[in-house]
């Protein structure tokens, strides 16, 4: 688990930045918690022993020693919690014998009414404050104070000494500061989420922009688009922007060369029809040479084409981007075919079909495939060839029925693996199906041979498709 | 049947008018394509041969400029891509069919004759009008069954005049299809031409009309 928790963090940007966020607003709640908390105790505790120094300096200042040489005092004391009973705010006056004993309980406040302080046995020097704890009455806890009081002017002529003792309840010093750090952490907690809150929105909303190019991305890859749209921060811009760049020059050295290959095939064929012409139009004697020449350049034609076509599809395969929309392709063709075999009076019927229809991959590539496997059926059919198309997920299914004679099932066999093994074989067999077979394994279709309900063969291609339609260009 | 051929290698062109020439037609070359598109634009021919690879002006534009200025003749092109692409927009630019380098000679004729029977509208490589015959594949002319014996320029002449049966045929229109362009022209030679035609055929099959030319009918 901590393996797969330090890997998401490693892996994962948003983690990393939410991880950071969320120690940083921890740690620093809790050091406010902590030391506001603490400020405001010791801020508490400060008041609460001022209070209880000013009840001992009012007690020792009022503290007279009557006629009968017993400690009294001049005025009570103002505080009214000291004559309420058991108010919690009391003082004590013990006479401290000679021999160090005390005699506790001396004078009291009203507020003690019945209890007498029990204190630890301390002196304080002169003019020195002592802090306790003690148990007071009711078992409550009392933060006290305490001092020495030496009275040389005496009725009797001899010095006494008292403790002079001014308590509280701990209560009024811990209530504060329980209520005010209950009020303390429901502010930092609501602090705290809201902090968290804030930091998700940025994070979300920040790494936003990396979300829409990876969607951006995904669509490139499938076609959809041919390259990077929408609008990015800047901080991305320049990475789209340089994967654009990246992507057109792509395509454009594809296009150079296709017509790099156009221009060889070209230079080639030309003197090629120079000689099989001159061939044909030689001496009768040397039909043997003529044939042999004639033939030799028509597999030269017919292995140009097919490299030809296969170098291009190689390049074509790979590239990212690239979506034909099937209909046009098919309208096109279906034109051509029915100028190509006129004189037939053929009828080529393309069944209805979707317009969102599109082929993932080349125009050039997905032409090659369709006109070999029309051209086919055209050849082969009597009087009619049915075209359909219809997509099924992800894949393009393309069918081709003729009502020609058909094929049978152990030479449709041979055809299709004539294409598979192309370097074995003639290129360019007699139904130009070696070429489709080779291309379509290439995009990761297929070619599957079928008795068709017309009569005669079907063709059922398969390729990697599309079925959303592309975005509309702005 | 007077046809032109554009294509740029010299040795091609020169098989090429060799052998359409060796087929009974009257022959003009053109070696690019602004040459090409300039006499296919301005001569009245029967067909066309049309290299899609050219110099100076590509053919797919020179066809498009045809059929943009509204030039029907029949084109048939010749491509040195056998991609389907290359052929589509051959035909999309308005060729009536087309033809992958190297090709057959014999083959380039076939298909030159289907074009030209086409555009005129006959279904067969058989010509006939009455007791006459022409088969365009082997440019031979038989009445009843009995061959002529033609010459090229005869043989020209009497084509043209089948493949426009029924037809008034002026007699600048005879010259203009029987002779390539560089030909030294003289009208008052077709004359003889049908003259020595009327000789070999059954009378009443070429009609004079007056003031406008000739025209071929089968006898009722």
């Amino acid at each position: 688990m901590k393996h797969l928790a330090s890997h998401g963090l490693q892996k994962s940007l948003r983690l990393r930045l939410l991880a950071g966020t969320l120690f940083w607003i921890a740690a620093s709640i809790i050091a406010a918690g902590w030391g506001l908390g603490n400020l405001f105790q010791r801020h508490v505790e400060a008041q609460f022993h001022a209070e209880l120094k000013t009840h001992l300096d009012q007690l020792t200042a009022q503290l007279t020693l009557d006629d009968k040489g017993l400690p009294t005092l001049a005025l009570p004391l103002s505080d009214p919690r000291l004559s309420r009973p058991y108010s919690g705010c009391y003082w004590q006056i013990d006479e401290i014998k000679a021999d160090a004993s005390a005699a506790s309980g001396l004078l009291r406040s009203r507020s003690l009414w019945d209890h007498v302080l029990a204190v630890p046995p301390d002196t304080p020097a002169n003019g020195e404050i002592h802090q306790h704890r003690i148990v007071g009455p009711e078992g409550k806890a009392l933060g006290m104070v305490e001092r020495s009081v030496r009275i040389d002017d005496t009725p009797d002529g001899k010095p006494r000494s008292y403790r002079l003792i001014a308590a509280a309840d701990e209560s009024l010093m811990t209530e504060p500061v329980a209520s005010f750090s209950g009020a303390l952490w429901l502010a930092l907690v609501v602090l705290g989420i809201g902090l968290v809150l804030a930091a998700l929105v940025q994070v979300f909303v920040g790494l936003a922009p990396l979300r829409k190019l990876h969607a951006a991305l995904g669509k490139v890859r499938s076609g959809e688009t041919p390259q990077l749209d929408g609008d990015f921060p800047a901080e991305i811009m320049p990475l789209v922007d340089e994967f654009n760049t990246v992507l057109a020059q792509n395509a454009e050295v594809v296009e150079r060369a296709r017509t790099q290959a156009g221009n060889l095939a070209h230079a080639l064929k030309t003197p090629l029809s120079v000689l099989a012409n001159a061939a044909t139009s030689a001496n009768p004697q040397q039909n043997e040479l003529a044939r042999l020449v004639v033939d030799q350049v028509d597999t030269a034609r017919k292995q140009v084409d097919y490299h030809l076509t296969r170098a291009q599809a190689a390049a074509t395969t790979r590239m990212p981007g690239t979506r034909t929309p099937l209909l046009p392709i098919i309208d096109g063709l279906v034109r051509a075919m029915q100028r190509i075999h006129a004189e037939r009076a053929l009828e080529l019927r393309v069944q209805p079909m979707p317009e969102t229809l599109a082929f993932r991959g080349d125009a050039h590539d997905l032409q090659e495939m369709l006109g070999n496997l029309l051209d086919n059926a055209c050849k082969w059919a009597s009087h009619r060839v049915e075209i359909n198309a219809a997509s099924n997920g992800d894949q393009l299914l393309i069918t081709f029925d003729d009502d020609g004679q058909g094929l049978a099932a152990e030479q449709r066999e041979s055809v299709i693996q004539r294409g598979v093994r192309a370097d074995e074989k003639v290129s360019g067999s007699g139904l130009g199906l070696a070429i489709v077979a080779d291309l379509t394994q290439m995009y990761g279709g297929g070619v599957v041979l079928q008795d068709s309900p017309l009569g005669g063969l079907r063709v059922v291609l398969t390729l990697p498709g599309l079925t959303r339609p592309a975005p509309a260009r702005p | 049947m007077r046809i032109l051929i554009v294509e740029d290698e010299p040795t091609l062109q020169a098989q090429l008018a060799e052998g359409l020439g060796a087929a009974g037609y009257a022959v003009d070359t053109a070696g690019n394509g602004v040459d090409g598109h300039s006499q296919g634009d301005t001569e009245p021919y029967d067909a066309v041969v049309l290299d899609l690879g050219l110099p100076q002006m590509d053919g797919i534009t020179v066809l498009r400029k045809w059929r943009t200025a509204g030039r029907t003749m029949p084109v048939l092109i010749l491509t040195a891509r056998d991609g389907w692409h290359e052929k589509v927009a051959g035909i999309d630019a308005g060729a009536d069919d087309y033809l992958t380098k190297p090709f057959h000679m014999e083959e380039l004729l076939a298909r030159l004759r289907a074009l030209i029977r086409r555009a005129g509208g006959h279904a067969s490589a058989e010509l006939c009008c009455g007791p006459l015959t022409l088969d365009t594949r082997n440019q031979r002319a038989t009445v009843d069954g009995q061959a002529l014996t033609l010459t090229s320029h005869e043989y020209r002449v009497l084509a043209y005049l089948m493949h426009h049966r029924d037809q008034v045929v002026s007699r600048s229109d005879l010259v203009e299809h029987i002779y390539a362009q560089d030909f030294d022209r003289d009208s008052n030679t077709v004359e003889v031409f049908i003259a020595r035609l009327r000789k070999k055929l059954p009378p009443g099959l070429i009609e004079t009309v007056r003031g406008l030319g000739y025209r071929l009918t089968a006898p009722q």
